[in-house]
């Protein structure tokens, strides 16, 4: 190990983008220790109750790899996925695989893993079980590998569910009732790359490396990593060496600094998410899609991508879907206040008393709200820019911050006209979710509103039984959604995060989870044939 | 009797103390739910909320809430954390420890220093050393803890690397070196809270002090030929703590709501920072267990004062027999 970690100095990409310092990292490829900080407390990794993906999934592995958010997953802990009809699949299992506890992993333990995820408590998989797709058999095959039936057609399957669901043992989860799932407090027994064999809620997380791994030893051999959930407190840490990384992405305002800095490398990302504005669906005028296209419109992106984002990542003008996102259908929304204005006063909204704002057919000034989290500056600052678009075509729009509290409260009651947020990488990339927003209220559920279009394509969407089709439909529903969002998107950012090259140069993007990720301590001809590396942008 | 009434006084206080407790969180608007999932909220259909709600015992009326809350109590059971999803009780205990350690420490080291400077600038009242004393522990009060510990972390972490910034335990140590490692990652929080909160014990001893050098049994000290060291520290210093006590067992009685500044700063695992996270998340239970515990320090601190001052004064306990004579034989 030490002749490797003496002679294992070499130059590794990292990430995409165009500024040289940001896209490459001189260090050492293997390391003895790293200590990473994690900005929240996510307890002893049970996948049933609140947890982290990226830690997990250092301890679990899936039958695909990496994840929904890529083209095209490849077999992990299955060496084939096949679809042998419209609601079947078939999986064949690689061999040689074994526990962290030396238990030998089997077919079982897939087909345990997909009849628990169903008994177990609602939580982050519940849908890619029991809805969208709908599983309703799981079952051994004859050669040793497991077969998915589901209740309608599900082509993604494959390469969305199999790519996102972690698998557990049986040996271990068999002994826990379901229904009591989230409160299993030992340390998680994985396949995967590390196990985890410290945890306090005071001081964090150790991991060893798993010298059996099945894709190779991993490359660092021990994860130390202490919570620090203040911002400036994590920064510190990494300025002063007292930490080589964390999963914290650098504010932009501190990006360039960190760029300065002879000991801090910086690495480029493009997340899978983005700050949005929530329209209230429900709600006249919002309710109305061509008032929701004129808002989509009347919004500067270009200004608030240079004033909240300083310039650092691209204007959200190809809606909903993330643009990296695989499925993604780029439906451009060019800023065009004249197309707004014309679509309010054919709606009606003039001004009539000559105030400079709309009044509606009552006589009534069109005023409403856009709520932001006082405790964040970039969603304050952009909700002030937005009232500014909002005005230039006659609409009085005030902001109101409130607290994270108030605002998810707001939220969850649809009390709102519109307020802002930030999605997530399962929301805008994976291509499931994106039906399933539409089926929980996220990105519609009116029954007061009719939808027909929507619903025809869903219904359409349903029928499909390949994935190509079914991505075919998919494609249609966004330029659907992307003419009228619910959701309007303000800047795709770029993400930074500040690592220590000197103690370990091997950080890669995987799409949607940053550079702290198992992808990053497993040797590099192995992430690529995983295609867990982000293509160059 | 007079114990046992004061006690029961002190138990309906609690009572009531409990019961705001327990309808603060209620007051304030926001769902846990809501926030624990609002990132993945697309995932979750309505009905998962439901369930969701059930499970964590929201969906029943606030009234029903109460009466268990009050019957996990008896039991000793606090519920369970919606965002940590363990009993609260065992997320307040791997927390406690930390806290009463942290402020505990820096409350005798500030109430020690902040006293025992006072009484020396009171003795020297009127030099000028006393002004450049007193000048510069206002000046060091004034100081808000977090900008301090941001100095401090500047200074002694970033460019000297004495201490570390961050943590209170290092995950990876055992044993001696545990212990090590916990006692210099406490030197920076301890004496942030130290140079925040030193002010008022000086001013206070300092004050105090100056009141009773003027009394007759100073005189008397100084005419019986004791030093001036005796008569500082024996005689003026022992009359003028009973108001530095005071202070102390109110402060005493904060060591369980935490430091939550401090503790943020220093990504220190207290109560504080705790609580704070639980108003943020709407984390009811562990809300109401967190106030509980404060709410049962400050109460224990006041009995504890209320018990202790007729030990520590005389004319206290004279005082109290007289009245309770009266009621007596009235």
């Amino acid at each position: 190990m030490s002749a490797l970690l003496a002679s294992a100095l070499l130059v590794t990409a990292c990430g995409s983008g165009d500024n040289a310092s940001d896209s490459a990292l001189e260090g050492p490829a293997t390391a003895s220790s790293l200590t990473i900080a994690v900005d929240k407390d996510s307890g002893p990794l049970n996948l049933f109750a609140g947890q982290t993906d990226q830690l997990t999934e250092l301890v679990y592995d899936k039958l695909l790899a990496p994840s929904p958010y890529v083209d095209d997953p490849k077999p992990w802990l299955a060496t084939s996925v096949t679809q042998v009809s419209a609601s079947t699949w078939e999986v064949a299992l690689r061999d040689g695989v074994t526990w962290h506890d030396g238990a030998p992993f089997t077919a079982d333990d897939v087909v345990f893993s997909f009849h628990y995820m169903h008994q177990a408590p609602t939580g982050r998989f519940t849908h890619h079980v029991n809805d969208t797709p709908s599983i309703s058999t799981v079952e051994t095959t004859a050669a040793g590998g497991v077969r998915f039936t589901c209740d309608y057609a599900c082509p993604e399957l494959g390469p969305v569910t199999l790519a996102d669901l972690p698998i557990v043992p049986k040996h271990v989860w068999s002994t826990v009732d379901p229904a009591k799932a989230k409160e299993h407090a030992a340390l998680p027994i994985g396949t995967g790359p590390y196990q985890l064999v410290d945890y306090s809620p005071t001081s964090g997380y150790r991991f060893t490396a798993n010298a059996n791994y099945f894709a190779g030893k991993p490359t660092v051999d021990e994860l130390v990593m202490p919570v620090i959930a203040d911002p400036s407190a994590t920064f510190t840490a990494l300025r002063s060496g007292q930490i080589d990384a964390t999963t914290r992405a650098l504010t932009p305002e501190l990006t360039d600094e960190f760029r300065r800095s002879s000991q801090v490398g910086v690495v480029k990302t493009s997340p899978l998410r983005y700050p949005e504005l929530k329209l209230n669906f429900l709600e006249a005028p919002f309710s109305e899609a061509k008032f929701r296209t004129a808002l989509n419109k009347a919004v500067d992106r270009d200004q608030l991508l240079e004033v909240v984002g300083l310039g650092q990542g691209r204007p959200a003008t190809q809606g909903y879907v993330h643009p990296d996102a695989p499925y993604a259908n780029p439906t451009e929304s060019p800023y065009d206040v004249a197309g707004a204005n014309t679509i309010l006063d054919e709606l009606g909204y003039v001004d009539d008393d000559g105030d400079g704002f709309r009044e509606n057919a009552a006589g009534e000034k069109l005023t409403y709200r856009i709520h932001a989290n006082g405790g964040l500056a970039p969603d304050v600052r952009a909700a002030q820019l937005l009232t500014e678009d909002f005005r230039k075509v006659g609409l009085d729009v005030s902001v109101v911050a409130v607290d994270t509290g108030s605002l998810s409260d707001i939220a969850a009651k649809k009390t709102y006209d519109m307020y802002v947020t930030t999605n997530s990488p399962h929301a805008v990339a994976d291509p499931t979710q994106f039906i399933m927003s539409h089926r929980s209220g996220n990105l519609w559920k009116a029954p007061s509103v009719p939808y027909p279009e929507y619903d025809a394509l869903y219904e359409k969407w349903r029928k499909t039984e390949t994935n190509e089709a079914r991505l075919a439909v998919l494609d249609e529903i966004q330029t659907l959604f992307n003419q009228q969002p619910t959701v309007l998107g303000l800047y795709y950012p770029d993400e930074y995060f500040g690592v220590r090259a000197d103690s370990f140069a091997g950080w890669v993007e995987t799409p949607g989870y940053g550079v702290v990720h198992k992808w990053s301590f497993l040797p590099r001809e192995v992430s690529e044939s995983a295609g867990a590396i982000a293509p160059v942008r | 009797m007079p114990l046992l009434r004061r006690v029961g006084q002190y138990l309906l206080v609690l009572w009531a103390a409990v019961t705001l407790n327990f309808a603060l969180p209620y007051l304030a608007p926001g769902d846990p739910v809501q926030y624990l999932y609002g990132g993945e909220e697309g995932n979750l259909a309505p009905e998962h909320v439901a369930q969701l709600r059930q499970d964590y015992g929201l969906d029943r009326s606030v009234l029903e809430q109460y009466v268990s809350f009050w019957g996990g109590l008896l039991h000793g059971d606090l519920g369970t954390s919606v965002a940590h999803n363990r009993p609260v009780s065992d997320v307040l205990v791997d927390k406690l420890p930390w806290t009463l350690a942290l402020v505990g420490t820096a409350m005798v080291l500030a109430a020690v220093l902040g006293t025992l400077l006072g009484t020396w600038a009171a003795w020297r009242r009127g030099s000028r050393r006393e002004t450049a004393t007193v000048t510069g522990v206002l000046a060091v009060d004034s100081m808000p803890g977090f900008w301090v510990g941001m100095i401090l972390i500047a200074v002694f972490s970033v460019q000297l690397g004495w201490f570390p910034s961050y943590g209170a335990a290092p995950i990876e140590a055992s044993g001696w070196s545990w212990f090590t490692a916990v006692a210099v990652r406490m030197v920076l929080p301890v004496l942030t809270l130290v140079i925040a909160s030193i002010g008022g014990f000086f001013l206070l001893a300092r004050a105090s002090t100056v009141s009773v050098l003027d009394e007759p049994f100073i005189r008397l000290a100084r005419a019986k030929g004791l030093s001036e060291r005796s008569v500082a520290l024996g005689h003026a210093l022992r009359n003028a703590l009973l108001p530095v006590f005071t202070s102390l067992t109110l402060t005493a009685g904060t060591l369980l709501s935490g430091a939550v500044v401090v503790e943020s700063v220093f990504a220190y695992p207290g109560l504080g920072k705790l609580t704070y996270d639980a108003v943020t998340t709407r984390d009811y239970p562990l809300l109401q267990g967190a106030f509980l515990l404060a709410t049962i320090g400050i109460v224990a601190a006041n009995l504890l004062a209320d018990l202790a001052y007729p030990i520590l004064d005389p004319r206290v306990r004279r005082e109290r027999v007289t009245h309770h004579r009266k009621e007596v034989s009235a």
